[in-house]
């Protein structure tokens, strides 16, 4: 077992955990909390796996701008705790089910793989990786940014309080 | 056999334009001319004379054609059917066109001094040019399926014209009778067509009296005779549907005289003829007609001998008259029924047109008030009505003894002297019924007649040129068309020794000729002689003239049997369907849909989650299927 | 020498699991975006995995656009939770409780 492996499993471990952690807490802050814990461990991985760019990227944005979004809804919203059961049986019961299918699946499929050879370690430079895609996938690039410009104005005019709101929160 | 025409063929050509014309007159009225009385008038008959041109030419054209032509175009195509459109032009449909084209100018021609004045003129006109072009699309109709379109707007156009007066609840209540009795029996033909379509696979004309109804079952054939002659008992008011001809006289006489005695009454009995061959091919539906014809024939004799309506009348000697041609066809003789439909076409118009000036100038239908108000002074009118009479009755030389000698001839061919005897009979009855009505106006009680008002109309209110043109014509006809029997035998058949179908009996004629002078005898011992009371022996027996006068009372029984079948049996059907099957149906839908629905709603929940779920399932299930 | 893919496919696997049962279970519309962004951390991972394995960009360029996916997503949500809880009052995902006070009698 070389270091390198021990690091993947042990970040396997702590996203596992934390992501555990995270779907079972009743506190959405708690929950965002440990999700962030998560992302950073997802973000150490892609570094290990060699792309330091999505690295940063994942630690920029999923842990950084996202889930910092969550908190402030999470803030903002002021919802109060609820006394019901964290997982209602009648949803549960079929989750499991699918739990149980699912990972048969995931078995199947990971003892169906042939040839399995351990991975090389390489890097994929960013300055490499970025001409790479803007050779490559400059389009997809493109039809990137005009997602995220359409979900900035979406997002914009969905969360625009109506005037009627304003005017009787004005008085 | 039949020569295949094209468009530009001049009989084709002919014939189109003469069957376009009155449609075009039609829609022009119904169009733009309703509001000009006299240009509606103007444009229906020029329409009919353009109709009249074109029949007479092509009765001219084709009187030596060896075979029949046909023109026509694929319609209706499904799979091995055929429905073709076209016209075709042989003897009996030429010969029925003419007849119809001359009847129909005439009678527009005399409407123009009979409806004068009236606010529905342009109307009547209108509905006139109509019917003028269904009738003649009918006698021209190359299948059996146009036959049965043109044959419904022929009645169409008669539910119109005998609810002309539609503000008169009588008239509307007439049309509505006729209407609905004929459609009884249409809904039979129409049976009769789809048994054809089945048996033979054509209803082309020539194809069914030819080569098709030759392959067809036997049982096959003489059900579908049997269904196709219920069109024809409906339309030319046979028993049992023969009590709504009578009501029919509700309309304007000249409607009368052109629909319910010269032309539309007769295109039952041109269908018969139309379609001969096919339905002599099964001897057990001939014996039904020939019943059927003879029953009528003698019942509607036997009720015009009580009635003192002069159009009523007619009205059941035009039913026994069509009873005698059905007996002369289903009796085998093609050309005895044809010559007579001609004939009594003439004589009967003749006898509508003639009543219709009488009423016209004295308003009145009874035939004793007729009497009283002198109608005898109508000189010309009551020449032409004894001179009809006269031929209806069959005194030679006028064309009804030679039609009615040949139908009498024809009984006489078959085995069974009963049928004869009844002809017989008939022929005294009409005799006898006729001359009775004449008489009466002829010759009233002396205590009876009004005095001399002075202002009255009789004098100088007699017929108008228009109507008095035509009644000179159509008495010409009656006393000239006798003697055509031989050309028109040879025309319709081929043979002039059609003309004297059977045996040769020398008495017969005799018989028919004594038959009907004992009936005139009677009359006029009854009615005509000076010291006559005027009281028919039927009248002598309550009952019997209760009886003949309530006709039979067949529609005493019918009004029962609807009121039965009808009132009590079916709508005490349908309630309790209504309440049993419908209503508790939907009573137990509904119930059924709200409990499922209850258990659908389940799935309805409106829940993101549980739509989520079932996606991921769907997503495994198709991870599992694509790995396995 | 790291560890065989399947280890990555494995823990990518887990770990999407785990986000379709925050999905799936949790009645909380903030809590079901979680788990959608759990879910596609979990994509990423295997596409930066993948791309290891075969020694390809291709991987990266999947998992970058699954980011900016992951963004605009979770902004559009957002506000959309924010509507809903303006109308409603409410995260709960059961919109026939909260959204329409009276159940259709049946």
């Amino acid at each position: 077992m070389t270091i390198y492996s021990a690091i993947f499993y042990l970040l396997a471990a702590l996203i596992i955990a934390t992501t555990a952690l995270a779907i079972t807490r009743r506190n959405l802050v708690h929950a965002v909390v440990y999700l962030v814990i998560s992302f950073f461990g997802s973000a150490l991985l892609f570094f290990l796996l060699g792309a330091p760019f999505l690295a940063a990227l994942e630690v920029i944005i999923y842990a950084g701008a996202i889930m910092v979004l969550f908190l402030f809804i999470v803030m903002m919203l002021r919802i109060e705790e609820s006394k019901r059961r964290i997982f209602p049986l009648s949803q549960w019961i079929p989750a499991a089910v699918l739990c149980v299918i699912y990972l048969g699946m995931l078995a199947v499929i990971l003892s169906g793989i042939e040839g399995d050879m351990r991975l090389e370690t390489a890097v994929a430079v960013p300055a490499a990786f970025s001409m790479w895609i803007f050779r490559h996938g400059w389009l997809a690039v493109e039809i990137a940014s005009l997602i995220l410009l359409v979900a900035l104005i979406g997002a914009l005019h969905i969360g625009r309080r109506p005037a009627a709101a304003d005017k009787k929160e004005a008085q | 056999m039949t020569t295949t025409a094209t468009l530009s063929d001049p009989n084709v050509a002919t014939t189109l334009a003469a069957c376009a014309a009155p449609l075009l007159a039609f829609a022009a009225i119904f169009l733009g001319a309703r509001r000009f009385a006299r240009l509606s008038a103007g444009l229906s008959i020029g329409a009919v004379t353009v109709s009249l041109a074109g029949a007479v030419f092509l009765l001219a054209a084709n009187w030596h054609a060896e075979a029949p032509q046909v023109f026509s175009a694929s319609w209706l195509v499904s799979d091995a059917v055929r429905i073709p459109v076209g016209v075709l032009l042989d003897p009996i449909s030429l010969l029925m066109m003419t007849v119809v084209a001359v009847i129909c100018f005439l009678v527009q021609i005399y409407s123009l001094g009979y409806m004068a004045g009236d606010p529905g003129f342009s109307r009547y006109y209108g509905f006139m040019s109509l019917f003028a072009w269904a009738m003649l699309s009918l006698t021209l109709s190359s299948s059996l399926f146009q036959l049965y379109v043109f044959w419904e707007l022929v009645g169409l156009s008669s539910y119109l014209l005998i609810g002309f007066w539609y503000e008169k609840f009588s008239a509307s209540q007439a049309g509505k009778k006729a209407f609905v009795m004929t459609r009884a029996g249409d809904v039979a033909f129409m049976l009769g067509l789809f048994v054809l379509l089945v048996g033979a696979g054509t209803l082309d004309v020539t194809a069914v009296n030819g080569p098709a109804a030759a392959r067809m079952n036997p049982s096959l054939i003489t059900l579908s005779a049997l269904l196709i002659f219920g069109g024809i008992v409906g339309k030319s008011a046979q028993f049992p549907l023969l009590t709504w001809l009578p009501d029919a006289m509700e309309g304007p006489t000249p409607v009368s005289a052109l629909l319910h005695s010269a032309t539309m009454v007769a295109a039952g009995v041109f269908l018969f003829a139309r379609l001969f061959p096919f339905f002599r091919q099964s001897p057990a539906a001939m014996g039904v007609f020939l019943v059927i014809g003879t029953v009528s024939m003698l019942l509607s004799s036997t009720m015009a001998m009580v009635s003192r309506d002069i159009k009523q009348v007619w009205a059941y000697s035009t039913i026994s008259q069509l009873g005698f041609m059905i007996m002369g066809l289903a009796a085998g003789s093609f050309f005895a029924g044809v010559f007579h439909l001609t004939t009594h076409a003439g004589f009967k118009a003749l006898l509508f047109l003639c009543s219709g000036v009488v009423i016209h100038a004295l308003d009145t239908n009874d035939m004793f008030e007729i009497a009283r108000k002198k109608g005898r002074r109508l000189k010309l009118a009551m020449i032409c009505m004894t001179l009809a009479a006269a031929a209806l009755a069959g005194i030679p030389p006028l064309s009804g003894f030679f039609s009615k000698e040949s139908i009498l001839a024809a009984l006489a061919a078959l085995d069974n002297p009963i049928w004869l005897a009844a002809a017989l009979l008939g022929v005294l009855l009409t005799a006898y019924y006729a001359f009775r009505l004449i008489f009466i106006i002829l010759f009233p009680r002396p205590e009876l007649v009004q005095p001399e008002s002075g202002r009255g109309h009789g004098s100088g209110h007699g017929a108008g040129t228009a109507m008095g043109s035509a009644l000179v014509v159509l008495a010409a006809a009656t006393l000239a068309l006798g003697f055509a029997a031989a050309p028109l035998a040879r025309f319709l058949s081929g043979d002039p020794a059609a003309a004297h179908p059977g045996p040769h009996l020398p008495w017969l004629p005799y018989a028919g000729i004594g038959l009907a002078a004992g009936g005139l005898l009677l009359a006029w011992f009854e009615f005509g002689r000076p010291a006559a009371d005027q009281k028919g022996f039927v009248e002598r027996v309550p009952a019997l003239a209760a009886l003949f006068a309530n006709r039979w009372y067949i529609d005493v029984f019918y009004a029962r049997l609807i009121s039965r079948l009808v009132d009590r049996g079916l709508a005490w059907l349908c309630a309790k369907t209504d309440q049993r099957v419908i209503d508790a149906g939907l009573d137990a839908a509904s119930k059924h849909i709200i409990r499922s629905s209850g258990v659908l709603s389940a799935l309805q929940s409106g829940m993101i989650q549980h739509r989520l779920l079932v996606l991921f399932a769907v997503v495994v299930m198709l991870g599992l299927y694509f790995i396995a | 020498m790291i560890v065989p893919y399947s280890h990555v496919l494995a823990l990518a696997g887990i770990v999407f699991l785990m986000g379709m049962v925050c999905t799936v279970t949790r009645r909380n519309l903030i809590m079901i975006l979680l788990g959608l962004e759990i879910m596609l951390n979990a994509g990423a991972l295997a596409l930066v995995g993948a791309s290891l394995r075969w020694m390809s960009m291709d991987g990266q360029a999947m998992a970058l656009f699954i980011i900016v996916v992951a963004a605009a997503e979770v902004s559009v949500g957002l506000a959309l939770i924010v509507c809903v809880y303006r109308r409603t009052g409410s995260v709960d995902p059961n919109f026939t409780e909260t959204a329409a006070p009276e159940k259709p009698s049946v």
